[in-house]
């Protein structure tokens, strides 16, 4: 019998994803993929497979299961997941039955929580990838995010226990970066400045962007700048001519004409996407040896 | 400018870091015709000859990205090899990409102003805009999205200081001395001189986008 879940509750911005969507910057096309990956890794061993997940927000999500039985995995942030009435362990894993109901609010941080299952979303791939892509408008289911009333089809589900699971040991401190493309159009003092002052995280966060209160008007002066356009990566952290710093995410542009003072790392940028709003962050400099070895030493 | 390909040398390269999984070679930071050919030839190259390690090559206006994955290649090899390719390319050996015919209906809101500010007729405007191929100087803004130029001098115009919410498919733009052309919806500050039915994306498609930087297109009238 197939498993069949039906979406009874979604916040604004509950997507499907998967590793993301690799191969296209020329056609125009981010990749996407999970705000914090480590966690949907996690979040896949969890449910003991890789198949693509759901990211959710911090508005949270429920879900019922109307045949069949799966195994979920859950990681990311600190959400508040009840299974029927009975308070799950974050991260966790559990058995679904038919007849069951999932319901995932927000906890104590983060800003992003991922349900995966061992078996397969029955959504077709586009362009190689099932990930929603909120600035291409694909992916997914019909390239929209999930709503009320959504019923998903998994394939291949059989609730079978997952293998051992270690969990990453929390990290903290500054957000690393590697001086960026355009860094040596910043003044030496306005650097200095960006690298020793505490920026906030304002409410304007998205897939595609997180924009950073600059209370202390580290970017105030900040000349408006005609460059030619040229390649974003995830993590650029590039000020607009308003002088805002705004750090791209997964979903960014493929390519602009804003400068970029610098890059958030690999190793530090999922941490970054949970940083909640109101939060202070502060960054600090490293090479990019440095951030290879931070990436290595990651790994479980 | 377009119609004068032969470049005798490429402009020097540089090779720069871009966050901790991808590097850039920059061909110049003004967009000029020279760099933008290096650009497309290096990335031709490298999309031919694949370098180890290297999982994606995207041609920039005058820039190539190269993705890697650290946990898998070495940076400085990459880096060594790239070097060594860079050395070998060869402005003589660049081969023309395709030639496109792109049926324009030249009835966009901006077209009258654009002509009245370069002090032509829309007619003679439409004329000079169509009299010589264009290449692609750029993909990758948005969904098959096409930066086309350059135009010669006499057709430059600044964009506008206002910025259109949203603008349809097909929608052909002009501004800074080139043509654009948009596949999916998308906000613009550039003139709308008319629109196309000739359609940039397909996700579907084995190939998403068809246009490719350095291909050749005729735009003409749409009948």
């Amino acid at each position: 019998m197939s498993t069949i879940l039906a979406i009874t509750r979604a916040g604004p911005l509950l997507t499907v994803q998967d590793a993301g969507r690799f191969g296209h910057l020329a056609d125009g096309i981010s990749a996407s993929g999970p705000m914090d990956a480590m966690a949907y890794q996690l979040a896949g061993a969890l449910a003991g497979a890789d198949h693509a997940g759901l990211e959710i927000t911090m508005a949270g999500m429920a879900l019922k299961l109307q045949s069949g039985r799966c195994r979920i995995g859950l990681a990311g942030g600190l959400f508040v997941a009840r299974h029927n009435e009975h308070i799950l362990d974050w991260p966790g894993s559990v058995v679904l039955e038919t007849g069951d109901e999932l319901t995932i609010t927000p906890g104590a941080a983060g800003n992003y929580g991922y349900l995966r299952f061992d078996g397969e979303l029955g959504l077709p791939p586009v362009m190689g990838s099932r990930a929603t892509s909120s600035r291409a408008r694909l992916g997914g289911l019909s390239g929209r995010p999930l709503q009320v009333g959504d019923v998903l089809e998994l394939h291949g589900a059989s609730g079978a226990a997952p293998g051992p699971v270690a969990l990453p040991e929390p990290q903290d401190g500054p957000i690393r970066f590697v001086w960026g493309l355009h860094a040596d159009l910043f003044a030496t003092e306005i650097r200095q400045r960006f690298a020793s002052t505490p920026f906030g995280i304002s409410r304007r966060l998205d897939r595609m962007g997180v924009r950073l209160d600059d209370a202390a008007g580290v970017f105030a002066d900040a000349t408006s700048l005609s460059l030619v356009s040229d390649a974003i990566v995830p993590g650029d952290i590039q000020i607009l001519g308003d002088g805002t710093p705004i750090v791209l995410m997964r979903d960014h542009q493929p390519t602009g004409g804003y400068p970029r003072i610098g890059t958030i790392i690999t190793a530090d940028l999922d941490r970054f996407a949970q940083l909640r709003p109101e939060s202070t962050v502060e960054f600090a400099p490293v090479s990019v040896d440095h951030a290879h070895q931070l990436l290595r030493n990651r790994q479980p | 400018m377009t119609g004068s390909p032969v470049i005798e040398t490429f402009p020097t390269p540089t090779i720069v870091t871009l966050g901790d999984s991808a590097l850039l070679v920059r061909f110049g930071t003004a967009l000029t015709e020279p760099a933008n050919r290096a650009a497309i030839a290096l990335a031709t190259q490298l999309n031919h000859e694949p370098l180890a390690g290297v999982l994606e090559v995207v041609p920039n206006l005058v820039s190539v990205l190269l993705r890697y994955d650290p946990l898998q290649s070495c940076r400085a090899d990459i880096v060594g090899e790239l070097r060594l390719r860079l050395f070998a390319l060869d402005p003589a050996a660049v081969s023309a990409g395709r030639d496109w015919t792109i049926s324009v209906h030249f009835d966009g809101p901006d077209l009258d102003s654009v002509a009245a500010d370069l002090g032509l007729s829309s007619a003679e405007f439409i004329a000079a805009h169509n009299a010589r191929p264009v290449r692609v100087l750029a993909t990758g803004f948005a969904p098959g999205f096409v930066y086309c130029g350059m135009h010669p001098d006499n057709l430059v115009v600044p964009r506008r200081t206002e910025v259109r919410p949203m603008v349809p498919p097909g929608t052909v733009l002009f501004a800074a001395g080139q043509t654009a052309i948009t596949a999916t919806e998308l906000p613009t500050g550039w003139h709308i001189i008319g629109s196309t039915d000739f359609d940039n994306f397909d996700p579907a498609a084995a190939a998403p986008t068809q246009l490719a930087p350095g291909d050749q297109l005729h735009f003409v009238v749409a009948s």
